[in-house]
């Protein structure tokens, strides 16, 4: 394997270019990313790329390492960041909301469940509403929309409204704020309690919309049976929730 | 993804220590080519390190996303191609393999038959005394004469001629006849005279 010539092919650089459009909507990130991934693949002799072993498949391993390189760049413009110290003295709460909603842009409403959720905020959402207005004030060179209550639309992260796709997504879109951070708390609870390849395996598919049939290969088993096994874990979850009095409304 | 979902389940903690998964190791455990013993080390890992898991989810993505892009990614009997091929093969055996047969089975015709040989046909006869016609133009100028006087034929690769044929003095000499065979593009002319 000579590294200098899959570094100069098209092939590479164009999953560099991927993977990197996909993970940064600006288009100085993409660009910063990119040369960042480079810089990173040259370094040290290409150290990264000779320590393929051949135990994979080449195409595989470099996207692997793309993305690894691809998160310490992500770490790396998140490290430069800094929490307005406006946001700072109001404590770890406001500090979490401003992570929330500034860098991974989701709403003021998202980062309030959440903080309940974590236990992070125990006052009520009028209250939330209030504390917040220093953080509106905030500067965010990330996410112009920052100072909105409602949905950025080009979060990150979609939600999603097909059942058949992700079921407990679904249950929980429709609950109201309080069930909803129940039901939350009882989904966590109820993974953390499975065996270690049936929480990857919900992970996988519910947690990150991987297809069955993938997720499978990394569980090492038939997708036949991986589906089978997921839909008896959908019965626990569902009997978990109906046991803390919540089902679909 | 599902926003709700993804904060749920997913591992949110990344363990101080440097001890992550081997890229390499991700890429295995991403084509299921690990075995049973160093799987269950891998997931339980996976399970408590946000790096490593995001790593292993966001390279599952890009792969199945290349393969969905790449043309033998399915296998070429799943393919719509293969279907429209075979459905396509079989209309062609249903309606054309009752004419293929016909066609394979069944000999081709022979025309027989016996004209008057007038001056159109005298014209073609005595352009050369060649006895093997196998220039285009003659066998089309033949071929058009034989047409006009009501012969199915369609084609002449070769004109076999019995003997050189020559006019004859005689203004009122016998009338003559000029036989022909066809037979798989071929024509076998005989002049001979009338009784």
């Amino acid at each position: 394997m000579d590294p200098e010539k899959i570094l100069s092919s098209s092939d590479l650089l164009v999953k560099i270019e991927t993977v990197c459009k996909r993970r940064f909507s600006a288009e100085n990130d993409q660009n910063e990313c990119y040369l960042y991934v480079i810089d990173s693949l040259k370094a040290d002799n290409f150290k990264r790329l000779r320590a393929f072993k051949g135990k994979s498949k080449l195409d595989t391993y470099l996207y692997s390492l793309i993305n690894a390189l691809v998160i310490d760049f992500r770490r790396r413009q998140y490290g430069r960041r800094r929490i307005p110290a406006g946001v700072a003295r109001l404590g770890k709460w406001a500090e979490t909301v401003y992570r929330f909603v500034c860098w991974q842009k989701f709403t003021f409403d998202d980062a309030y469940d959440f903080l309940r959720i974590d236990g992070l905020y125990t006052g009520s959402y009028i209250e939330f509403i209030k504390e917040i207005e220093p953080i509106k004030k905030a500067p965010c060179r990330e996410n112009p929309a920052f100072q909105s209550l409602e949905e950025t639309g080009k979060s990150a992260l979609k939600n999603i409204n097909d059942q058949g796709a992700n079921p407990l997504e679904f249950l929980i879109q429709k609950l109201d704020r309080e069930r909803r951070i129940k039901a939350i708390k009882v989904i966590r609870a109820t993974t953390a309690a499975l065996p270690e390849e049936d929480q990857l395996l919900v992970r996988l598919v519910y947690g990150s919309d991987q297809s069955v049939p993938a997720a499978a290969k990394v569980i090492g088993l038939p997708a036949s049976t991986a589906g089978k096994r997921l839909k008896r874990l959908l019965t626990k979850y569902r009997e978990k929730l109906l046991a803390e009095g919540i089902r679909e409304p | 993804m599902g926003k709700w979902m993804n904060k749920t389940v997913n591992p949110s903690i990344e363990p101080d220590s440097e001890d992550h998964i081997l890229t390499e190791d991700l890429a295995r455990l991403a084509e299921g080519a690990v075995d049973t013993a160093e799987r269950q080390q891998l997931i339980g890992h996976l399970n408590r390190c946000q790096r490593c898991y995001q790593i292993l989810q966001e390279t599952l993505v890009d792969v199945s996303a290349e393969a969905s892009m790449q043309p033998g990614s399915v296998p070429w009997w799943k393919t719509r191609m293969f279907y429209a091929l075979a459905v396509s093969i079989l209309l062609v055996l249903i309606i054309g393999g009752p004419l293929a047969i016909k066609h394979w089975t069944q000999r081709p015709p022979v025309i027989l038959a016996s004209l008057d040989l007038d001056q159109g046909l005298k014209d073609i006869l005595l352009e050369d005394d060649a006895l093997k016609w196998e220039k285009k133009e003659r066998l089309n100028r033949l071929l058009t004469a034989l047409q006009q006087r009501g012969f199915e034929v369609q084609e002449l690769n070769l004109v076999l001629l019995s003997k050189p044929y020559y006019q004859k003095k005689s203004l009122f000499g016998p009338k003559e006849v000029l036989h022909i065979r066809i037979e798989n593009k071929v024509a076998y002319l005989e002049v001979k005279e009338k009784d």
